[in-house]
């Protein structure tokens, strides 16, 4: 008995391996599967779990007739790559594409920005009316928003009139908007995270002379580094797919972002003409999304806030 | 930056072990170590600096339009800005005033807003004020007096294009004759004056100035309002190339304060109750107006029979499918998470990758691709599992199909937050623990899980009421299907915000002002049971002290 | 110290701020100049119109010195249209059906279009009919729209006299194996009052009746009353638990897919759909939508999308001379039909364009006695209840008990 796999080889070889050998093999089989393979086993599971609606969606963007109802997950009339290009020869694709990068890219960065801010200080720092405000953060995400409609008019029908600038169709205009929601959820989430980081950290920064900012940005940050990702991401996600007050907003087709153009792909009678296209725009809409998550991911991975603790 | 470590409320304080609120004794010695580093200076500086520029750049307008209430609102927010960020005082101010500024202006202010519309019976057909039905009424009233001819229109000034006062230079299709018409009635103009284009339309006049369309364009509002009297009615312009004889057949009367119409002599007295126009017979001008009706929105909640009866059916179903929703999502979200966070696991970043899919795709179009995934005869579910189930005709296949969507939708963002919270749980304690012996289960539970329990407590609360009131995951999908055959107001899927919206926009037109009363309704609710969830998570809160 | 730091950064704060002034300070007169300069016309639609009305609406702002702005609202068009209204920040002129006028109207948000006689003469009449309300003209009409039962010729040559004409062919293609369903009606869970509506019509029912001055009359609500029991009656009698024609699991999203997928020979549809069938190659003809035998005629909804005046734009009288004096020639309505083909409302545009397309003839030979959609503001409160109880017997309900219930409720949210 050289190696494990030898022993292995042999015994598959000889059609029925000699007992004590399989059982080595079964064990380190078992012990893998123990500790690993499950995982993949449940990660692969979980991943079809996921993909499977986006299969069909792809199979539409595929089929050259473009229309909605599929009832296989392969299209029936072949495979082409029209829908691709009919979605930037019919529509301001690239434009639509542009505009939700930079307004998902500027709301999220400054979004995680002004939470993380607001959530030091709810999970650091002990004042009147802390517990209400948080919970008044919340309360507040609940009212609907198909109502606040009417008073988003009302104010931004002021601002354009004043500042034409950030007024209607403009980016900039949207980011304001985007910003009231900034202190809500993600202020949640961090305040969560905050809590779970040692208070002695902090502590003895303080003892050390470093200033409430400098515990702030010296010391804090750098720890919750793979929450911040996470909500930047989520901030991102949440950026690009808003599409309620966007389409209030962006009405100047060179203005509009990905959600508000997409849809009015599906509009009405269109929604059956159109669907290959749209589903085709739906696929590479993820991509930024995609991106974003993978230039992200290295702050997520392990290690980076152990070494963070101990240095 | 500068300030100094042991202001008051600050970290120093170690929350749980005095009352809050209670200051530590200020050491003179700790604020002179303040160290005023340049970079936090320099940071101060240029935010401020930024702050200012801001204001002014956003005064100017404000001074134009000679708007002085937003001016000094503008003015004390600038101030207290500086005052904020200049004194060392409410350091928790410095963190929280930022994000709440935007929060007041873009959240808070429409929410009062759209509370407040609740005493009203602001909606369709009562949207504006009085005076401005009376103008709709007014305009909507001129017909073309019979018989009347047509002109040709030309716009024209004796003065600057810009600013001189204007005159209709209408030439009559029969006779050919040019007039010139201003508010003080029509004048003919001698033919040697004047310049016919074929149309009939003057191009040039002696003594005027013919206004081109961007010209006259400018000065619209000018335009529309001229109204030259002649003996049947009035001139007025139909766009800048037309004239018409017309006449308002409809006039207010303050008098009597009601809508005359000269034609049949019928008239429509003001309801200030209702906010319309209302006949001797009953019948209503179309066009209403804004008016304050005190608590009959939240009385119409309690007593329409339309809204109680189902009531309880509805909440029920409601705090179920919140909590499948969040619980679902959480579990499986967090199992995946857990799967995943091992050192050992390879190609994770491609699990991730693929995991997050979901929720990278715009929702509406995943939750119709969903939608017709449950089709019952053509549906890709039902086909591929060799199913005959009538997914939206059943009240629980309904509800198990919304729940299951949500799921798919839901659950890569809490896997998402469960991986960064598992990142952030310090290595070390879960060395220790294994270092211990435990085995790695129990090292999860009494470590890990608590742990991530702590980070994720306020956003499950959070993430339930997000779901109490997730508007697209019915609408999109079932839009509350399936209903009882004999009550298509209430179906079995209906969350309270979907049976809202049907109720308050499926009528005759939006009842805005009856929507904003049910949300206060339910927002009652949401707030109870956030606040109650909200205050067993004061203990998890201070772990560590 | 603590004086001198604060006093030091405000200082220098502010000094930062004027120099930035300097360049700020005119950015708003810059803004406001061009306000100044010429007339600018906004335009809101919906997307495809928004594609199809600009170059038109960029000549139109050439050839007169002024800027046309066309832009899409791609959700809630009527309802934001209305909004931005009366807060003040909406466009002078928005294109929509015909239906939307009632609460416009209510909610003061266009004005009425003076036409003269000899401008709306050149229209066709019932176009002119369905953007009349309360005696004025509110919009200009560009293109109409109705319902039609489109088949593969393949499959069923013959164009069906009666419903039960269609059943029995469509059966009989079931049974050879042709086809898998006998009808593409789109009916979807909540139902569908618009494509229902010609077999409502033919088996008796009526949504309003007509007052004295030929508009509807919200007070005679048709649905609840013993004719619409019975006209139900027979829809359920075609349901699922009866002959299995029409199904709530043919929707909107799929009804012309399974068409084009030649999983069945008749289609009601309209002219949108005919671009996908073109597109799958299939044989095809146009014909009216049947009734059932011995009952009336299957009258489809007319729609006809419009031009409207917003009371509160910026730019009133140019949207007027846009709207009343340009939208209103031949050219501009061939250019939005080769946009997007659906029959123009100016007959002259119709005669032009008709030559090289007959579907269109035959799209408006099965509208010929198509009813107007009804542009009452009362209208909103028929489509979802009734579009549910179409649903429920369908899907095998009772319809006298349904549909009383669906008569109860529209009733209760008229006002």
């Amino acid at each position: 008995m050289t190696t494990l796999t030898g022993a292995a080889r042999t015994g598959d070889a000889a059609g029925r391996p000699p007992v004590a050998n399989r059982n080595v093999t079964g064990r380190r089989r078992n012990r893998w599967f123990a500790q690993v393979g499950w995982r993949h086993l449940v990660a692969v599971l979980g991943v079809l779990f996921s993909l499977f609606p986006i299969v069909f969606v792809l199979s539409a963007a595929l089929n050259p007739l473009g229309t909605l109802s599929t009832t296989e997950l392969v299209p029936t009339g072949g495979v082409s790559l029209g829908n691709f290009s009919g979605l930037f020869e019919r529509t301001a694709f690239e434009r639509w594409f542009l505009n939700s990068l930079l307004i998902a890219g500027v709301a999220s960065f400054a979004s995680v920005f002004l939470s993380a801010l607001a959530a030091y200080a709810f999970s650091r720092m002990r004042f009147r009316g802390r517990r209400v405000g948080l919970l008044s953060l919340l309360l507040i995400q609940m009212f609907p928003q198909f109502l606040a409609i009417v008073a988003i008019y009302l104010i931004f029908g002021t601002i354009t009139d004043l500042w034409p600038s950030i007024g209607f169709n403009t980016p900039w205009g949207l980011l304001l908007l985007y910003m009231g929601g900034a202190l809500g959820v993600n202020t949640w989430l961090m305040k969560g995270f905050f809590d779970t980081l040692p208070r002695e950290l902090d502590e003895s920064a303080t003892m050390d002379g470093a200033s409430h900012a400098q515990v702030f940005f010296r010391i804090m940050l750098p720890l919750v580094a793979p929450i911040l990702a996470v909500t930047g991401l989520l901030a991102f996600i949440g950026t690009i797919n808003e599409f309620l007050m966007a389409n209030v907003f962006l009405t100047s087709s060179d203005s509009k972002t990905l959600a508000v153009g997409m849809y009015g792909l599906l509009q009405g009678n269109e929604r059956n003409n159109n669907f290959g296209i749209f589903a085709a725009g739906t696929l590479l809409t993820a991509i930024p999304t995609v991106l974003v998550f993978q230039l992200l991911q290295r702050y997520i991975v392990s290690g980076l806030t152990a070494g963070a603790v101990k240095g | 930056m500068s300030t100094p470590l042991s202001g008051p409320g600050s970290a120093t304080q170690a929350p749980g072990r005095g009352p809050v609120g209670s200051r530590p004794p200020r050491s003179r010695a700790a604020r002179d170590h303040a160290p005023i580093t340049l970079t936090g200076l320099a940071g101060k500086v240029l935010l401020l600096g930024l702050t200012a520029g801001i204001a002014v750049w956003a005064a100017f307008p404000l001074i134009d339009g000679r708007n002085w209430a937003g001016l000094a609102l503008l003015a004390a927010t600038t101030a207290g800005l500086f005052y904020l960020y200049l004194t060392r005082r409410h350091i928790p101010a410095k963190y929280l005033v930022p994000g709440t500024l935007f929060l007041i202006a873009f959240q808070v202010f429409p929410v009062l807003y759209t509370a407040s519309t609740a005493f009203t019976n602001f909606g369709d057909g009562h949207r504006g004020s009085k005076d401005e039905a009376v103008v709709a009424i007014q305009t909507s009233s001129v017909t073309q007096v019979p018989g009347s001819a047509e002109y040709a229109l030309s716009i024209a000034t004796k003065g600057d294009p810009a600013t001189g006062s204007l005159v209709f230079l209408v030439t009559d299709p029969a006779t050919g004759t040019v007039s010139a018409g201003d508010t003080g009635g029509l004048r003919q103009l001698d033919a040697a004056d004047v310049t016919v284009a074929p149309g009939g339309k003057v191009t040039a006049a002696d003594g005027y100035t013919v206004l081109n369309f961007g010209q006259a364009s400018a000065r619209s509002k000018e335009i529309t309002d001229l109204v030259v009297p002649t003996a049947g009615g009035a001139l007025r312009s139909s766009g800048l190339s037309r004239a018409y004889e017309g006449k308002a057949v409809r006039a207010y009367d303050a008098g009597c304060d009601c809508v005359r119409d000269t034609g049949t002599g019928q008239t429509w007295t003001a309801d200030n109750e209702v906010g319309a126009f209302v006949a001797a017979d009953g019948e209503r001008l179309a066009q209403g107006w804004k008016v304050n009706v005190g608590l009959s929105n939240f009385t119409r909640v309690l007593t329409d029979e339309n809204i109680s009866g189902p009531f309880l059916g509805t909440l029920i179903w409601n705090f179920a499918f919140a909590i499948a929703s969040t619980g679902g999502t959480f579990l499986l979200g967090m199992l995946i998470a857990l799967v995943l966070h091992s050192p050992r696991m390879r190609g994770t970043n491609l699990y991730r990758v693929l995991l997050v899919l979901p929720y990278a795709m715009p929702s509406f179009a995943m939750l119709l691709a969903w939608r017709d995934m449950f089709n019952a005869d053509f549906g890709l579910i039902n086909n591929m599992f060799g199913l005959d189930v009538d997914w939206f005709g059943q009240p629980w296949t309904a509800r198990m199909a919304v729940i299951l969507v949500q799921l798919w939708l839901g659950y890569p963002y809490m896997f998402l937050v469960a991986t960064g919270a598992l990142q952030a749980i310090p290595r070390e304690l879960t060395e220790a623990t294994s270092v211990d012996g435990a085995s790695p289960w129990q090292s999860l539970r009494a470590v890990t899980l608590p742990l991530l329990l702590v980070a994720l407590s306020p956003l499950l609360i959070s993430s339930f009421a997000y779901n109490f009131n997730n508007f697209n995951a019915i609408y999109l999908t079932t839009e509350g299907a399936p209903f009882p055959a004999d009550n298509p107001t209430n179906g079995a899927t209906d969350l309270l915000i979907t049976y809202t919206y049907r109720l308050a926009f499926g009528g005759q037109g939006a009842e805005f002002g009856f929507a904003a009363a049910i949300s206060l309704f339910i927002f009652a609710i949401v707030a109870v049971v956030s606040t109650v969830s909200f205050r067993r998570t004061r203990k998890q809160e201070e772990v560590y002290s | 110290m603590r004086i001198r730091t604060a006093g030091v950064v405000a200082l220098f704060a502010l000094a930062l701020a004027a120099s930035g002034c300097g360049g700020d300070s005119d950015e708003p007169t810059a803004n406001q100049s061009p306000k100044a300069a010429g007339g600018k016309l906004v335009i809101w639609a919906d997307d495809k119109r928004t594609a199809a009305l600009k170059p038109f609406a960029e000549k139109f702002g050439k050839e007169n010195g002024v800027t046309v702005e066309v832009q899409a609202v791609s959700k809630d068009l009527q309802t934001n249209f209305v909004t931005a209204s009366q807060q003040g920040s909406g466009p002078d002129v928005v294109v929509g059906a015909h239906d939307w006028i009632g609460n416009m109207v209510q909610n003061g948000a266009i004005d009425p279009v003076q036409l003269s006689a000899e401008q709306k003469s050149a229209f066709n009449e019932t176009a002119i009919k369905a953007v009349t309300f309360n005696g004025q003209l509110y919009g200009v009409p560009y293109a109409q729209e109705n319902l039609a039962l489109i088949r593969n010729t393949e499959l069923a040559p013959e164009a069906p006299k009666t419903i039960e004409d269609l059943v029995a062919q469509g059966k009989q293609l079931k049974a050879a194996k042709k086809t898998t369903e006998t009808l593409c009606l789109q009916v979807g869970q909540n139902g569908d009052a618009y494509h229902i509506y010609p077999l409502y019509s033919s088996a008796g029912g009526y949504l309003f009746g007509t007052a004295a001055n030929g508009d509807y009359d919200p007070k005679d609500l048709g649905v609840g009353k013993p004719a619409s029991v019975e006209a139900f009656k027979k829809i359920g009698a075609l349901g699922e638990k009866g002959e299995g024609v029409l199904k709530r699991s043919i929707s909107d999203t799929n009804s012309i897919a399974t068409f084009t997928g030649k999983k069945c020979a008749y289609l009601v549809s309209g002219p949108w759909a005919v671009a996908d069938v073109k597109k799958a190659n299939i044989a095809y003809d146009i014909s009216a939508i049947p009734g059932f035998a011995g009952g009336k005629e299957a009258q489809p909804f007319v729609g006809v999308q419009a031009f409207y005046v917003a009371a509160k734009g910026k730019n009133k009288a140019l949207a007027q001379e846009f709207v009343a004096n340009y939208t209103t020639t031949p050219e501009l309505a061939v250019a939005l039909y080769n946009a997007e083909p659906r029959p123009p409302a100016l007959t002259a545009a119709l005669d032009q364009v008709k030559g090289s397309d007959p579907d269109l003839a035959k799209f408006q030979e099965a509208g010929r006695n198509g009813q107007v959609l009804p542009a009452i503001p009362a209208m909103a409160a028929i489509w979802d209840p009734f579009g549910k109880a179409e649903a429920a017997v369908i899907g095998g309900a009772d319809p006298s008990s349904t549909i009383t219930a669906a008569g109860k409720t529209i009733s209760g949210q008229i006002k």
